[in-house]
């Protein structure tokens, strides 16, 4: 690239890409205002009266901006500089566009109080000026952090946490509220109770980057002379850790949302059996889960259509062992179906099952829109699992069952017999593989779990109703192994944290949930299709898939390997 | 599964040595044809309906299954060229929908649409395709442009992603209410042909979708470029190496198929007169599974497929469910598309026009 | 971009193929142990939820003691739908509760009000993360709201656990405040009627109003729905009429032609369809272009009452009719046009759906209960008594906006008035309740 700087229209090249850069990422700026995402960020602070979460991202974005955009050269600051200011140009036109003409009754976000933002609170005449500089300072800064990556190095850690602590404040402050004494002298001096406060934010900075430079450097060290397979197990444990820690200490809400994850790392797990190892594409995997929750609540149920009054823990085993026959029943007629016709096919008959259990037909026995109430908690001896936090470590006990099982598939006979169906259905079936015995455990087993998990949901919501079953269920699921890393159990862990519990932590942003969700998809899929945390095989299946590509036009797209 | 397995791979699996497995899904296919030949019969003993009424079913039905046969199109190109599911599509229809409504509620309002149709609706439909094309290509170069040849699920989720994205997009822009398309007096009239109501919008929804359906066929059997797509499709490396530039056949696809999710989101809209950010999500579903019914990749499949479809989702639950007095039938309208869906699946696992398309291929 | 290397390492490649658990597994059980004792230490060392027996600077409580630190919010949690297709109905309530407290300068007792006012989508699993959240913060005095039955099934249990009392403000499933609802419920109140009520009145202005003999009824597989249309239904035949059928839909349909000419050969006089804006703005659409059903006479629901409504449903909207409890100024409470006048003064619109009026009416109760029991100490602590609370809430009574408030023993605390309202015009900037849509019945 460097090359291109130095004759006229090299130069002219050079400068154009920076505009373009800028422009991008002014165009993310733009959009976030058109939605109104930016003026709800705005109307959260991170520190009190100084700077709010809206502000924040455009500076943010400014800055991210000015370092795209600066290349070496000796006009890397005018670079960043121009890159700034591109990047708050749009919003800039946008906020001129909005003095000109009425644009909300069309574009709603675009409201007075957006314009307040845009322009500072000054005159229209100051206003544009004014943010063009400020553009222009952060693209400078992005430029200049880019320029000495060890002050940036230093500075990081405590501009995150700031970030960190500013976004999840009301979280934080949840968790906070339950302990007086020293924590909560210490949450007073931090935050107010709608941001932080100045001398927090200050003391946040200060502390953060103080322990980043003191312990950071040594167990950057050490970190770094491990090796790789080491450094992923010590994460493992640390993530699993948290997981089993958090709840007990952090309470019920914490808990209810890791017990949300739980659910879906539980059928994460068994969609895993039967998309990641055995291949089948799966889009009706909600099915299983409602019917699992459904055979809990009219086994157990203290209703009208309830079939038995049965305690929970004799309801569990016969919830999952219909699933399991369901799932074999659900293989059945799509056993000669491949592919992408499979996804349609599964999607097919999971909608099926929601129609059927929505319907005024199905009533009678199901209860149709009126859903089934009443569930009792599971009992152990004398004690209700009623809170959240007990349901969780319920989940949690289920899911590393079905961990240990999944585990213990993947390396038997079945698990190869799945690998080579996956691979190439054909010469599996040459090989001597049974096809249609394979095909049915997969889609069973997989199934298994998911009525476990749709078990312990009816449990912990006491009732069940139709609309929880939806297709997004079986999405989020999809989306999740994949995102996680296919055929890869700890991608599955990780796969639920990121895609939902992260939005449930998030809920005060709920409204633009979809929204964030479907970007998150598109980017991971762009930076890593093989997943956060591909399995091995999978790892190695890729990589080897790249060498013959490599010579096609795509392969550069996939992230760069040493 | 990669594109160049899936063309290799035999449609049927062979499980003939199986016994219990035949046994039940011939019994399921038993018992489907009983449910669809009892509720027939008791249908026409019951003999509610007069044959107005049944053909009013039969015109739902075909408007219904033209707009999905459209929309269905651009599912079947994207996936014969791509090998990508482009779930984003039936979003792709909401957008060119709501283009289409900020052009039509003004012309409306001035009185314009009323006095001038013929200029109104392609000024309509114009500023409608326009739309849905350029988000197309734009989705195309953002988010699937960087899969050519990434095999594995990846697309999907990508594709799925996209689709969120435009929904929450366009709901954060214009807001989640329920818009109300103008319904111009001409479009309510209705003539009548052998004693039948005929109500004119849905000729001219069927009409217009069939010429449009036919310019389309053409283009991609006759042009050149239509033959390079079909060269693509039958294997894009093979394309490649005669000098087929792949990039410019895949944006011409995604063009093709943006501008009919355009003209299928405004006749959607003019039929069902409501726009909002979600709508796209369960027409985009069901002429997904149309073009399976027909084959997926193939394009005639995907217009029969999408009448076919129509057809039993207007007709089934009052032919089928209510000949056999089971409650409430229209709500179960979803489950006989499905049923139709996996039948046709188990029937013949490529579709209806699958697989001569496989057997060209192989 | 650089990424780290996994397991491209030949040792990589063969440990993969080993059990791989031998030689994680003791790191693993090291800081699985060590957590393990965490949990236990610190389960052990966090204070006790609060519901039990507690005295706390001048209250004592059977259930527990809220202590507001001087300065401190009165924190009121609020759970509506926010996002998705129904965000009118919940917007609308939050918007009155916010009404509400600007009548007292949104400060009470000293203390600033802060409603924190979380998102229940309008479904149960929502609804119990939603309720979750309020209930794990020891500083929720109250919750209002929410605006969907489905979500207060499972979320007022879990925060009567908490001893946290809870408004409902739209949510009018009978169940809610039968006399068998059963003790989890005992925290649980409503500012609005009960469908049992609106399907009885809806019935009787079916057959009293309109003198029809016949119906045929749709709902759309929602709870409310589906529930109000069945109480229609009964009293509809307990009163004399017939149902001819019970038909169902899916709230994203288009296609209502087909259904709407299967009703139109059984000719019904009357079509009750309560479903919610979309669904319901195709079946008016559709119903007017399907032959046979011109002289039916079409009646919604309550959930119809909004600016929406008029837009969804377009220029057919003109002479439908809903059954909603009375909203007319002499029926209302005689602050109600005032509260009109403050609602489009602080949201340059009109009010966008039915419910802003109980939700407002929730948090006047909800202000004067606390008023009632909270004792301030002398550094200027507030302290509230949860069972207090609670009890103070079902004595309370007073004129509200939208009628007389006063709770029954099983939490009911507002009277029905029924009514029946018609659409005057398909601008929805015209929408105001008694004007479009305006009372027609009883005259």
């Amino acid at each position: 690239m460097r090359r291109i700087g130095i004759g006229r229209t090299g130069a002219w090249v050079t400068w154009r890409r920076t505009a373009l850069v800028g422009l991008a990422f002014g165009a993310g700026a733009l959009h976030l205002a058109a939605v109104g995402v930016l003026l709800m960020l705005h109307q959260r602070w991170i520190v009190i009266d100084t700077l709010s979460l809206g502000q924040a991202t455009v500076l943010l974005l400014a800055a991210g901006a000015g370092a795209m955009a600066a290349r070496g050269d000796g006009s890397r600051w005018l670079q960043g500089a121009l890159g700034g200011v591109c990047a708050v140009l749009p919003l800039a036109l946008l906020s001129r566009a909005m003095d000109a003409l009425t644009l909300q009754p069309i574009f709603i976000a675009l409201s007075p109080d957006l314009q307040a933002m845009l322009t500072l609170g000054l005159p229209p005449a100051a206003a544009t000026p004014a943010l063009l500089a400020l553009g222009a300072v952060a693209g400078l800064v992005g430029a200049g952090l880019r320029a000495a990556p060890r002050l940036s190095r230093a500075l990081l850690p405590g501009a995150v946490a700031v970030l960190v602590a500013g976004v999840f404040q009301e979280l934080i402050q949840l968790m906070l509220q339950q302990y007086e004494g020293p924590i909560g002298a210490v949450r007073d001096f931090v935050y107010t109770w709608e941001g932080l406060t100045q001398e927090g934010a200050i003391t946040v900075f200060l502390v953060v980057t103080l322990l980043a430079q003191l312990f950071g450097r040594a167990t950057q060290g050490r970190v770094a002379a491990m090796e790789p397979a080491r450094r992923r197990q010590i994460w493992a444990g640390i993530a699993l850790a948290v997981i089993v820690v958090l709840p007990a200490v952090a309470g019920s809400y914490i808990g209810q949302v890791l017990m949300l994850v739980g659910l879906y790392i539980l059928m994460g797990i068994g969609l895993n059996l039967e998309v990641g190892l055995a291949g089948l594409l799966d889009l009706g995997f909600v099915a299983f889960f409602a019917v699992g929750a459904y055979t809990t609540a009219l086994l157990t149920a203290d209703a009208p259509n309830a079939l038995m009054h049965l305690p929970y823990w004799a309801a569990m085993p016969v919830s999952v062992l219909l699933a399991v026959c369901v799932g074999v029943l659900f293989g059945l007629p799509v056993l000669g179906v491949r592919g992408d016709y499979l996804a349609v096919a599964t999607m097919g008959l999971g909608e099926i099952v929601r129609v059927i259990v929505l319907s005024d037909f199905g009533a009678p026995l199901l209860g149709g829109a009126q859903g089934v109430l009443h569930i009792p908690k599971p009992q152990l001896g004398s004690y209700t699992l009623s809170s959240p936090v007990a349901l969780f470590y319920l989940t949690l006990v289920a899911a590393a069952i079905a961990a240990f099982i999944a585990w213990r598939l993947e390396n038997s006979r079945l698990g190869r017999a799945w690998m080579a169906l996956r691979d190439d259905e054909d010469v599996a079936q040459a090989l001597g593989i049974n096809l249609v015995r394979s095909k049915l455990l997969a889609y069973g087993l997989g199934a298994a779990f998911a009525g476990l998990a749709g078990s312990i949901f009816a449990t912990m919501l006491s009732s069940v109703y139709p609309s929880s079953f939806q297709l997004l269920i079986s999405i989020n699921v999809l989306a999740l192994i994949i995102v996680g890393g296919m055929g890869s159990l700890p991608g599955v862990i990780l796969g639920s944290v990121v895609l939902i519990g992260l939005p449930e932590l998030l809920r005060e942003f709920g409204e633009y949930r979809y929204l964030f969700y479907g970007a998150v998809l598109v980017v991971m899929m762009r930076l890593r299709p093989e997943g956060l945390w591909p399995s091995d095989v999978r790892q190695r299946e890729l990589h080897a898939g790249d060498e013959t590509a490599a010579l096609d036009a795509g392969a550069d797209l996939l992230p760069a390997r040493e | 599964m990669s594109g160049a397995q899936l063309a290799r791979s035999r449609p049927r699996v062979t499980i003939g040595r199986v016994s219990p497995v035949e046994i039940v899904l011939w019994s399921l296919r038993i018992l489907v044809l009983f449910v669809v030949f009892a509720g027939t019969i008791g249908a026409i003993v019951k003999d509610r309906y007069t044959a107005a009424q049944w053909f009013d079913f039969v015109m739902f039905g075909l408007t219904i299954g033209a707009i999905y046969a459209q929309i269905a199109l651009g599912y079947t190109m994207v996936y014969g060229v791509l090998r990508l599911i482009n779930f984003a599509h039936g979003d792709i229809v909401m957008c060119g929908a709501f283009a289409g409504y900020f052009v039509a509620s003004p012309l409306d309002r001035s009185g314009f649409l009323t006095q001038h149709p013929v200029m109104g609706m392609t000024a309509i439909l114009a500023v409608a395709i326009v739309t849905s094309t350029v988000i197309a290509l734009l989705t195309e170069r953002i988010a699937y442009r960087p899969f050519r040849r990434v095999s594995g699920s990846g697309p999907l989720i990508a594709a799925i992603g996209v689709s969120f994205f435009l929904e929450q997009t366009f709901r954060g822009m214009f807001g989640s209410s329920v818009k109300s398309y103008p319904e111009p007096s001409w479009q309510r009239s209705t003539f009548g042909v052998w004693g039948f109501n005929v109500p004119r919008i849905d000729v001219l929804v069927i009409g217009l979708a069939i010429i449009f359906m036919a310019g389309l066929y053409l283009i991609v059997q006759r042009t050149k470029m239509g033959t390079a797509m079909r060269a693509v499709a039958e294997d894009a490396e093979a394309a490649a190496l005669m000098g087929i530039d792949v990039d410019k056949v895949v944006v011409f696809t995604f063009t093709l198929g943006g501008a009919m999710a355009g003209i299928a989101g405004v006749f959607y809209a003019f039929v069902y007169k409501q726009v909002y950010f979600f709508m796209g999500f369960t027409p985009g579903i069901k002429a997904f599974g149309a073009a399976v019914l027909g084959g997926i990749g193939s394009i005639p499949g995907a217009m029969v497929g999408g009448v076919f479809l129509g057809l039993v989702e207007s007709v089934g639950p009052s032919l089928f469910l209510d000949g056999l007095g089971i409650p409430a039938p229209y709500q179960l309208r979803d489950l006989i598309a499905f049923t139709l869906l996996i039948m046709v699946l188990i029937f013949r696992p490529n579709g209806i026009f699958g697989e001569r398309m496989a057997k060209q291929r192989a | 971009m650089k990424t780290p290397t996994r397991s491209r390492t030949p040792e990589g490649m063969t440990r993969s193929r080993t059990p791989e658990g031998m030689t994680r597994s003791r790191t693993l059980r090291r800081i699985l142990l060590a957590s393990t004792l965490a949990t236990t230490v610190l389960a052990i060392g966090r204070p006790a939820p609060s519901s039990a027996a507690q005295t706390l600077g001048p209250v004592t409580d059977e259930i527990g003691v809220i202590r507001i630190p001087k300065n401190a919010p009165i924190q009121i949690g609020g759970m509506w739908v926010l996002s998705g297709p129904d965000t009118a109905l919940g917007l609308d309530e939050k918007r009155g509760v916010e009404l509400a407290f600007k009548t007292v300068g949104g400060k009470l007792l000293g203390h600033p009000l802060k409603l924190n006012a979380e998102d229940d989508q309008c479904n149960a699993e929502g609804g119990q993360t939603a309720a979750t959240k309020l209930a794990a913060n020891p500083q929720t005095v109250i919750v209002l709201g929410p605006a969907c039955s489905s979500v207060a099934t499972p979320a007022a249990p879990i925060l009567w656990q908490a001893g946290i009392v809870d408004i409902g403000t739209a949510c009018t499933a009978p169940a809610l405040t039968a006399p068998n609802r059963g003790p989890q419920y005992a925290g649980f109140v409503r500012t609005v009627f009960s469908d049992s009520e609106q399907g009885k009145a809806d019935a009787t202005y079916a057959r009293e109003g309109l003198k029809a003999a016949t119906v045929v009824t749709v709902h759309d597989g929602s709870p409310y729905a589906q529930q109000l249309q069945q109480v229609m239904a009964d009293n509809f035949t307990r009163l004399g009429g017939k149902v001819l059928s019970q038909e169902a839909v899916s709230p994203n349909d288009v296609d209502m032609h087909p259904l709407l000419t299967k009703i139109a050969s059984e000719k019904p006089d009357l079509i009750y369809f309560p479903l919610f804006t979309a669904a319901a703005a195709q079946v008016l659409r559709q119903a007017k272009e399907t032959p046979g059903l011109e002289k039916t006479v079409l009646l919604g629901g309550g959930s119809l009452a909004s600016a929406a409504f008029i837009e969804a449903a377009g220029p057919s909207v003109v002479g439908f009719r809903i059954g909603y409890p009375d909203v007319s100024a002499d029926a209302m409470g005689k602050d109600y046009p005032k509260f009109v006048a403050e609602y489009k003064k602080a949201y340059n619109e009109g009010p966008i759906s039915g419910y802003h009026a109980n939700a407002y009416d929730g948090a006047i109760l909800a202000m004067k209960a606390i008023e009632k029991v909270a004792k301030t100490d002398s550094a200027g602590n507030l302290y509230v008594g949860r069972k207090a609370l609670r009890d103070a809430v079902f004595e309370i009574t007073f004129d509200g906006i939208s009628g007389p408030i006063a709770c029954d023993a099983n939490g009911q605390c507002a009277q029905f008035k029924p009514s029946v309202l018609e659409f005057t015009s398909a601008d929805p900037k015209t929408y105001d309740l008694g004007k479009n849509p305006k009372k027609i019945w009883p005259k």
